[in-house]
């Protein structure tokens, strides 16, 4: 691929010469996707279209912060999906008082904005949350060896998603907990399509937040640190950062995200200790598929996985549902181990 | 300006540096030259806080900064250009220089900063939409140094900048290294090109397997017979 001599690189090159950069692995599965939508759309229905964007944004979210923590601090984080839970019960411990008040004082605004503190609450929550895990169980890790961190910090996931399972077991106990829907309103509908409120608000939700969140990355001091750290911790901390502190603040910021996507879907999805399984391995399939540490296609890879997901379940059935991604995601790593998108994380291997 | 007594450091179990002392004033520039495997990337490493040492004493402007973390030694004032550059190679030069100044909190002055870094090496300016990973080496070399100067450190510490350039770039390296002295910044220098370097530094060490074998003004060094032999080939 030709350099460009001496003009000034215009944002065009750049996009043009990574698009050179890109495999035609990525060209196929685009393609495929496009066909796939448009297919579904006229044979089943734009229906199932919308359910799988709506998935697709949330298995997006837990994307960006699953391959977050692992491009910034090498963890391959198996305990991603408690987050989600833990999301999920504040969000249903949070909703459910003002649920009752709102039906015996009904009030027509605060019914409107009464969904949006759970979801807030839910991602506030998630800030401490990563804090503490960070701090009490990866950075001790840290601090003792780096040696074989991969597996050591894997391993530290797996026994912490143990541990937060059977916590959240005994003190709420196995029992579903759902709520209905967010908002009582009347289903939307746009040309043949009909879409309830919920998924809607939840689709809103997860591009308002990827966007805000490409942008503190791309153009804030922190999100430029947090993008260093992953690409030379050496070079960072040349450069005067303070890997601790970015390092603590990654965590929060993926399990926010995480707490969010399970609070955002608490109508679908309910909350109960197990509920963060399907959602890691989903996230887990994205990641993977995408390549690891790139965050800007675990956002496209999300709606692709989801939209596998839907037409899986509605082709060929839903006990099939995990089935299929999972042979997909196979057959992909084994005709490219760096995933779709290939990344940036050389290093992580030679680790 | 910087004090180094008796420093022992190395690698894990590797002892590489036994009782390392050296001083560079306020304003010099000064060389630490020795063969590869001397221990000279091991000193530079140690005093920018990125190697830990088991002994001995790191002096920065009057305090002790021996063991204090990588990144508080570059909020004082020390920046380590690494021979192995240590780029962002995914983010574009633009973005590898602002965060050479992160330490830095005044917009003004990070400008500044870039503005002058940018005139010290124009073919940076040429290139700062352009992705650190697709750079040459020598420009690679260029955007290390520079975003070392980012942060307008006072003191710098700099690796073997001109290992695997051309003829031609060494000596833009080396003419921007003179014109950073020039503006008043202090530079130890890791160099295994010695001639060159003895012409254009104050004063020079010698570090051989781990110790300080030879120090003095670099006019005098050049004259020295063991460094004649050893190092200049005559």
């Amino acid at each position: 691929m030709e350099k460009p001599t001496t003009a000034e690189t215009s944002v065009w090159d750049v996009v043009l010469s990574s698009m050179a950069k890109v495999n035609w692995s990525i060209w196929i599965v685009i393609g495929l996707s496009l066909v796939a939508v448009v297919v579904t759309g006229v044979v089943a229905g734009p229906s199932i279209l919308v359910s799988a964007i709506v998935t697709g944004g949330m298995w997006a979210l837990m994307a960006v912060g699953l391959s977050l923590v692992f491009g910034v601090m090498n963890i391959p984080n198996f305990a991603h999906g408690e987050f989600f839970m833990i999301g999920a019960f504040i969000a249903y411990f949070t909703f459910s008082p003002l649920n009752n008040y709102l039906k015996d004082n009904p009030n027509r605004f605060l019914s409107l904005i009464a969904p949006l503190l759970p979801i807030l609450v839910a991602a506030l929550a998630g800030l401490p949350l990563g804090v503490v895990v960070e701090k009490a169980v990866f950075y001790p890790l840290r601090r003792r060896t780096r040696e074989q961190w991969i597996m050591n910090s894997f391993l530290l996931t797996v026994g912490l998603s143990f541990v937060i399972i059977n916590g959240v077991l005994l003190l709420w106990g196995p029992n579903y907990r759902g709520i209905p829907r967010y908002w009582d309103l009347e289903p939307v509908s746009i040309g043949s399509v009909s879409m309830a409120v919920d998924r809607i608000a939840v689709f809103l939700i997860a591009i308002v937040i990827i966007a805000a969140f490409w942008f503190f990355l791309r153009r804030t001091r922190t999100g430029r640190a947090i993008r260093a750290v992953a690409q030379d911790e050496t070079g960072a901390l040349m450069v005067g950062i303070d890997l601790n502190r970015i390092h603590t603040m990654t965590m929060a910021l993926s399990s926010a995200l995480a707490a969010m996507a399970g609070a955002s879907l608490l109508f679908m999805f309910q909350a109960y200790p197990t509920v963060g399984l399907k959602p890691l391995y989903f996230a887990w399939y994205v990641v993977i598929l995408v390549g690891l540490g790139n965050v800007a296609g675990a956002t496209a890879g999300g709606f692709i996985v989801a939209l596998l997901q839907t037409l899986t379940s509605y082709f060929i059935g839903v006990a099939w549902e995990d089935v299929v991604p999972t042979a997909v995601m196979i057959l992909i790593l084994l005709f490219k181990p760096t995933g779709l998108f290939g990344s940036e994380v050389k290093g992580v291997w030679e680790q | 300006m910087l004090e180094v007594k008796g420093l022992d450091s190395g690698y894990g179990f590797l002892q590489v540096l036994w009782d390392v002392s050296l001083n560079v004033s306020e304003g010099e520039f000064v060389a630490l030259l020795g063969p590869n495997g001397a221990g000279k990337t091991t000193t530079l490493k140690t005093i920018a806080g990125l190697l830990r040492s088991r002994a001995g004493e790191v002096k920065f402007q009057g305090k002790p900064i021996r063991n204090l973390p990588a990144h508080k030694i570059s909020q004082m004032g020390i920046s380590f250009v690494s021979e192995s550059l240590n780029l962002f190679t995914g983010m574009s030069v633009r973005e590898n220089l602002l965060l050479g100044a992160y330490t830095v909190r005044d917009r003004r002055k990070q400008l500044d900063s870039l503005e002058f870094v940018f005139h010290l090496f124009p073919r940076l300016k040429e290139r700062a939409s352009q992705l650190a990973g697709t750079l040459s080496g020598g420009e690679r070399k260029m955007l290390a140094i520079a975003r070392g100067m980012m942060s307008d450190p006072v003191l710098l510490l700099v690796d073997e900048p001109s290992l695997g350039l051309a003829p031609k770039l060494v000596l833009a390296v080396f003419d921007a290294l003179e014109t950073l002295r020039q503006r008043g910044v202090t530079i130890l220098l890791v160099e295994q090109n010695v001639n060159t370097t003895l012409h254009i530094t104050d004063r020079a060490y010698v570090l051989e397997q781990g110790r300080i074998v030879l120090e003095g003004k670099s006019a005098a060094l050049l004259k020295n017979e063991h460094v004649r032999n050893a190092y200049l080939g005559l």
